[in-house]
Formats: C-alpha cells, sequence, structure tokens
C-alpha cells in the first residue's frame, strides 16, 4: 500500500507537470533542424547536396525557401497587441503565399533572457528575417543581431536601430495616433456630459501620444470637451482596467477611450450605460451596446514590404512607420446602431485630410496644462522617428500624476 | 456634496473590489483551520474562473437562452471546479503527504495555466471572444431593488450591488457562526491546532481536513468565477485573476485567521487597492500609493505579533502534515 501510495504521488506529480509543461509550449512549433546531425560531424561544409530547398542556387533568397521568426510577448488569447500582430502574419502568409513551416512563431516570451534565448533559436533554425514586436525586446535584438550579420531583424516599436550601428536592425511602427484622432471624432461627437474618460497604460509617450491625438480628434468636432486620464501602471491588467474605467465612470465620464489590453474598459462602460472606444481589436462583439469603433492595426503591411525588400536584395529602412494613407493602421467598422450620426461623414473628412498628406494631427496652436504653447499656430509637430516621443500633457486633458 | 459622493463611490468600488477576496479568504480560512496551508488560491481561481465561464456559455448555446439557467450553470461548475482542485491538493497532502507548501504552490500554477489553456481553447471554439449575452451578463451585474436603489447615498452605499456580494456576505457569517458556536466547527479548529488531540478524542482528521480543503476550494472557485462573470462581465480575458489568489491568502493573515473579521478587512483591502484610481494625494508617487494594501498587512502581521493573542494566531498545525504514527 505504501508503494502504492509513493507511485501515485509520483504519478500525479508527473501529470502536473507535464500539463504545465505541455500548456506552455503547445503552441511553440519548435522543429529539429532535419540537417543538424549531419553537420555535427562537418561543419564547414554549407552546401550539401540533400538540402532539398535550394538545390540549383543555394543563395538564392525565394518566398518558396525565405523562412521568417517572431518574437512575441503573450499569444493571440490576450485578444489584444499580440493578437493583433497574428492576424498581420497570416495576412502576409496568404499574401505571400507561404508555406505553415516559413513562419516560425515564438509566443509568451518576456522580456529578459527569455528573449535572447528565443531570437537565437530562430537565428539557428535557419531564419533569414526575424520580427521582435515588443518594446522590451529591443536590447536583447541588438545583441544577437550582431552575432548573426547575415539575418534581419526587425523591431517593432524601438528606436536604438539607428543609433545601435548595425545594418541588419530596423525598427517599425506606425502613425497610430492618425487612427487614434479618427477614434476621437466618434468620442467626440457622442459625448453629452462633454466628459471623456481614458484608462492608460503608463505615463509613456506611446500612452501620452495616443490619448493626445484621441483628445484632439474628439475636440475637432466638440469643442467643449474636456478628458481625465487615469493609468494602471501595466500593459495587461484587467481587474485595474476594469476598476479604473468604473472610477472614470463615477467621476462622470460618459465615453471610454483606452490604452490597454483587454476589453475590460468596454464591459465596464456597457455595464455603466455609457460608451467606449477601443484599441488594437473590434470589441462590438464584446461590448455590443458600448463599443463605438477601435483603433486598429494591420501589420502586414509591413511585413509584407520587410519581406520583399529582403527578396528584391534591397535595403530594409533603419527605421520604418507609416501611417493612415498607407493603410497601417485605421478605425474598425462603426458600431452604426449606437454612434452619434453623421460620425462617418466628420471621419472621412478627417481621413481625406490626413490621407492628402497636407495635416496632420499634431497641428498648432497647441497649448499645455500650464499655458505654454507647445506647437505654434501653423506648425505641425511631426514625430522624428517612428516611435512616439510626444510627452506634452494638453490643455483641458486632466492627467493623473505619475 | 461633491466629497461625499466620492467617499460614496469609493466604498462602493471597495466593497466590489473585496468580494471576490472576501469568498477566496473565507475558503482559504476554512481550508487553514483545518491545517493545511493551501497557497494554490490562485489557481484554483482561474480553475473556477474558466470553469464558470464556460458553464454560461455552454449553457447559452445548450438551451437557447441566457439569464437564470446559464447563472445556475456557472455557479455550480465552478463551485464543483474549486471542490475538484481541492480534492487534488488534499489527496496529494493529507492522503499522500506530500510537502503542502510545494503542492499549493504546484497547484497554484496548475490551475493558472489549466484556466489560461481551455480559455483559448474555447477562444477558439467561439471564433473571436469568448462572450455571454446580454441576458445573462445582466445576472452578474447589480440587482435592481427599484426605489431602494435611487435613495441619495444610501442606494449606492447598499444597493448597488450584484448578488455574489450578498451572498458573500452570507457566507462569511455563517463561516463564523460555524466555526465558533457550532460543535462541529470546534472539532474542525481542533484538527487545525492539534490533530493528534483531536485523534484522541476520537475525531475522524482526515474527514475533516478533507471536507474543510474541498468546501474551502469550492468557495476559492465561486471567487474566480467572479473575475471572470462579474470583473470582466462574462467575457474570457487571460489574466483575468490578477493575483488575486495571492492577495487573498494575505488577506487570511490580515483578518487574523476569523471570518468575521474578513468582512471589514476585505473591505479595507479592497479599498486600499482601488483608492489610488480615486482620491489623489498630491505629491505622493503612485508606485508607493499602490503599496498600501501591502504595507497594511505588513503592519497588522506586526501588530498581532507583538500582541500575541492565541485567538488571533495561525492554527497550530498549519503547513504540517499529520502522521498518526507519529503521533
Amino acid at each position: 500500500m505504501q508503494h502504492f501510495k509513493k507511485l501515485l504521488a509520483i504519478l500525479l506529480c508527473a501529470l502536473f507537470i507535464f500539463t504545465v509543461v505541455a500548456c506552455d509550449s503547445g503552441k511553440d512549433p519548435v522543429k529539429t533542424d532535419p540537417s543538424k546531425p549531419a553537420e555535427s560531424g562537418d561543419p564547414v561544409d554549407t552546401d550539401k547536396p540533400d538540402d532539398p530547398v535550394k538545390p540549383d542556387d543555394p543563395d538564392k533568397l525565394s518566398l518558396e525557401n525565405i523562412k521568417i521568426g517572431f518574437v512575441h510577448i503573450t499569444d493571440p488569447s490576450d485578444m489584444g497587441y499580440t493578437y493583433n500582430h497574428d492576424l498581420g502574419t497570416q495576412k502576409m502568409q496568404k499574401e505571400l503565399g507561404l508555406k505553415d513551416d516559413q513562419i516560425i512563431n515564438k509566443f509568451n516570451t518576456s522580456e529578459d533572457e527569455t528573449c535572447e534565448n528565443a531570437l537565437r533559436e530562430l537565428a539557428e533554425q535557419g531564419c533569414h528575417i526575424i520580427f521582435a514586436t515588443s518594446f522590451g525586446f529591443e536590447d536583447y535584438v541588438i545583441k544577437v543581431a550582431k552575432d548573426y550579420p547575415d539575418i534581419e531583424f526587425c523591431h517593432a516599436t524601438g528606436y536604438k536601430a539607428a543609433s545601435a550601428g548595425l545594418d541588419n536592425v530596423h525598427n517599425y511602427f506606425g502613425k497610430i495616433y492618425q487612427a487614434r484622432y479618427l477614434s476621437g471624432i466618434a468620442a467626440g461627437l457622442k459625448t453629452e456630459k462633454n466628459k471623456l474618460g481614458y484608462v492608460g497604460a503608463f505615463p509613456f509617450p506611446e500612452v501620452i501620444s495616443g490619448f493626445t491625438a484621441f483628445y484632439l480628434g474628439a475636440k475637432s468636432v466638440n469643442p467643449d470637451v474636456k478628458m481625465t486620464v487615469k493609468y494602471t501602471h501595466s500593459w495587461n491588467n484587467p481587474t485595474l482596467e476594469a476598476q479604473l474605467a468604473q472610477a472614470l465612470i463615477d467621476e462622470g465620464c460618459d465615453v471610454l477611450g483606452q490604452h490597454c489590453d483587454s476589453t475590460a474598459p468596454a464591459t465596464a462602460a456597457e455595464a455603466a450605460g455609457v460608451f467606449h472606444v477601443g484599441y488594437n481589436s473590434d470589441m462590438r462583439d464584446a461590448a455590443p451596446n458600448a463599443s463605438l469603433t477601435s483603433a486598429v492595426w494591420d501589420w502586414s503591411r509591413y511585413l509584407v514590404f520587410a519581406i520583399n525588400k529582403l527578396i528584391a536584395g534591397e535595403e530594409i529602412p533603419v527605421d520604418w512607420g507609416e501611417g493612415l494613407a498607407e493603410g497601417v493602421c485605421d478605425v474598425s467598422p462603426l458600431n452604426d446602431a449606437i454612434v452619434a450620426p453623421d460620425t462617418a461623414a466628420k471621419i472621412e473628412e478627417a481621413r481625406a485630410k490626413i490621407v492628402s498628406g497636407d495635416w496632420d494631427v499634431f497641428t498648432g496652436p497647441l497649448v499645455d496644462v500650464r499655458g505654454e504653447t507647445v506647437v505654434a499656430e501653423g506648425e505641425t509637430f511631426i514625430e522624428p522617428a517612428s516611435a512616439p516621443s510626444w510627452g506634452y500633457i494638453l490643455e483641458g486633458i486632466d492627467a493623473q500624476a505619475d | 456634496m461633491k466629497v461625499l459622493n466620492v467617499i460614496i463611490n469609493l466604498i462602493n468600488a471597495a466593497v466590489l473590489a473585496g468580494t471576490p477576496l472576501l469568498l477566496a479568504t473565507s475558503g482559504e480560512i476554512l481550508t487553514e483551520k483545518s491545517g493545511n496551508l493551501n497557497l494554490g488560491v490562485e489557481g484554483q481561481m482561474y480553475m473556477g474562473a474558466i470553469a464558470g465561464l464556460a458553464g454560461a456559455w455552454f449553457a447559452e448555446q445548450w438551451f437557447g437562452t441566457g439569464g437564470m439557467i446559464p447563472l445556475i450553470i456557472a455557479v455550480i461548475f465552478s463551485f464543483i471546479m474549486g471542490c475538484i482542485s481541492g480534492l487534488i491538493y488534499s489527496v496529494l497532502t493529507v492522503t499522500l503527504r506530500a510537502n503542502q507548501n510545494v503542492t499549493g504552490l504546484t497547484l497554484a500554477i496548475f490551475g493558472t495555466g489549466f484556466g489560461k489553456f481551455f480559455g483559448e481553447v474555447l477562444g477558439h471554439k467561439a471564433g473571436g471572444f469568448v462572450a455571454v449575452g446580454q441576458e445573462t451578463k445582466a445576472m452578474f451585474g447589480n440587482i435592481n431593488f427599484g426605489k431602494l436603489t435611487e435613495t441619495p447615498f444610501i442606494g449606492t452605499l447598499f444597493f448597488r450591488y450584484n448578488w455574489l456580494v450578498y451572498f458573500a456576505l452570507i457566507i462569511a457569517v455563517i463561516m463564523g457562526w460555524y466555526l465558533n458556536k457550532t460543535r462541529s466547527g470546534l472539532s474542525l479548529r481542533a484538527v487545525g491546532e492539534s490533530p493528534g488531540t483531536a485523534d484522541s478524542a476520537g475525531i475522524n482528521v482526515t474527514r475533516y481536513k478533507y471536507g474543510a480543503t474541498i468546501i474551502g476550494g469550492g468557495l476559492c472557485g465561486l471567487a474566480g468565477m467572479y473575475m471572470s462573470m462579474v470583473n470582466q462581465k462574462g467575457i474570457w480575458v487571460t489574466d483575468c485573476v490578477s493575483g488575486y489568489g495571492w492577495l487573498a491568502i494575505a488577506l487570511v493573515i490580515f483578518s487574523t485567521w476569523s471570518p468575521l473579521r474578513a468582512i471589514y478587512s476585505s473591505i479595507i483591502f479592497g479599498g486600499l487597492t482601488v483608492m489610488y484610481m480615486r482620491i489623489p494625494i498630491p505629491g505622493l508617487p503612485t508606485a508607493i500609493y499602490m503599496m498600501f494594501p501591502y504595507i497594511a498587512t505588513i503592519i497588522v502581521l506586526i501588530l498581532t505579533s507583538i500582541k500575541q493573542i492565541k485567538e488571533h494566531a495561525q492554527p497550530a498545525s498549519t503547513g504540517l502534515n499529520y502522521y498518526r504514527e507519529e503521533r
């Protein structure tokens, strides 16, 4: 009996470990390189005749033999940032006609040495181009890129590629503030109390640039509008997001915007009978009575662009950040049942203005909370790089102190 | 008037934040009273969270209706799933005498993975958001007491909650009564303090440990259901439990192993977690402000260990497995 109990204990523990490990790496198709064992005997032999992919011209990179790696901070079940990026991957795959085994995803990679390992694994697995999608990956990308000069590394939301001094490191992001501006129009027309609320993640330029554009969009159609911003101090904490949304609603905000990952602000708004503008994903299914629209990305634009450049043998730009005109970002379909009348027309009007290239969101006169003019009349603030740097809190925005 | 409104809204938010903590804390107190130190509350809550949501979601599909039936199924599923997690813990620690700390931590990791895994499975099945319908959402929303809810101040203070708030209060009161006023509760406390003595007195130690841990796990499961069904309004969101399971364990200490004290301490604790959003203190960095609940826990720990009141102490055998042969 005693032996049986011990055996059972061991078995149950093994089951635990198995389940945990199986859950973690369920979506992580780490395939062993078939050429590895042969290589161990003769490491210098790179032009193996038995390599099925490139028998004729081993150096010629094409859509048939290119391998693409991705490193993501979470997995698509977040229904937010990673979900959106993965949608872009799928669209890119379809557009370029790639096979499933040409794309290797590393999900749930934290912003520490795990990222370095993931990048090295992708490089060793023969990826020709690797996309790292989270801000905190940047230092690891630069570190690993030094060791693999033949592989292209593209990092989203970062800013260090220009100063890294490496030809194979590139940054990319997009002018999401243009989409934020359009989504702000929907909020500005909908609010009755002229008080918007905004659930932010961190007091950080990417967030500040986003809510400023959102506010300016609202203000363009509703000059009296004010906005309150509060931070969760986390990119993803659904419980805090729900509580923060409720705090904003209790202060009298009747349309909420958000820069955080979950649907919690949308559902909190719906339960309280107010409205909401989302980010990253179309949230109409989550809160059909509250979600007006969302600012969303189409990452496939960059992925296709970068991969085509690589195959054509051209230089990938060191920093890339396109916007509304190129279809990199946009607003998701409007929730026609609840948006204010005229919303679609006003959004189209603003879109035409931005797409024409004559005008951009941060056009003066813009005055900050201390009463100082940060962008003079007739001037336009243009982001110097793809990663946002805008850090001014404008008049009319009540942002929680850090 | 405005200040009063802010305070009343803060209390309202504190109660809502404190309710899942109260449920999980009650469950954990019951568990610890039997001498089992279960650190797996976070995992148990995840299991309850996904079971409750899956129950409601499938019930809507099976019966083609929202509202009461999905609600009942969500409650049953999450409670049973919580019980199963308690059963796993009991089998490992009581029958097989595995180390309680390690088992609890493993359960926390296992349950978290369990919740996220099946959340994703469900997401693929739903092809997007796993979301319940409006009628079911409404069942987990605030109860409409009619005129009472509309009464200024009083309405917000007492009648602007979902049913789980009142349910959690009743559970805590019943548990206080059970532990302090019934013979069975006395036996349970005896098991937690000194299982050897309890065994000599003819109390079935194994049965009490199993019973308390399983029911306690069930309550943690219900707390998890609160996170997915009330906080997230019936939508599966990864990380929906957000560390509340760990908070509940801290709160057991904060309320010094008493379900009745857990009532107000969970409200205070909940209030401290949401206060930074509502009452800004000029000059105080938010990062420090957000530490308040934990600073309070440390202070309570220090105070209780200075005063050395036996009634406020951890049950003596908590964390130790009982070997009858070594009595």
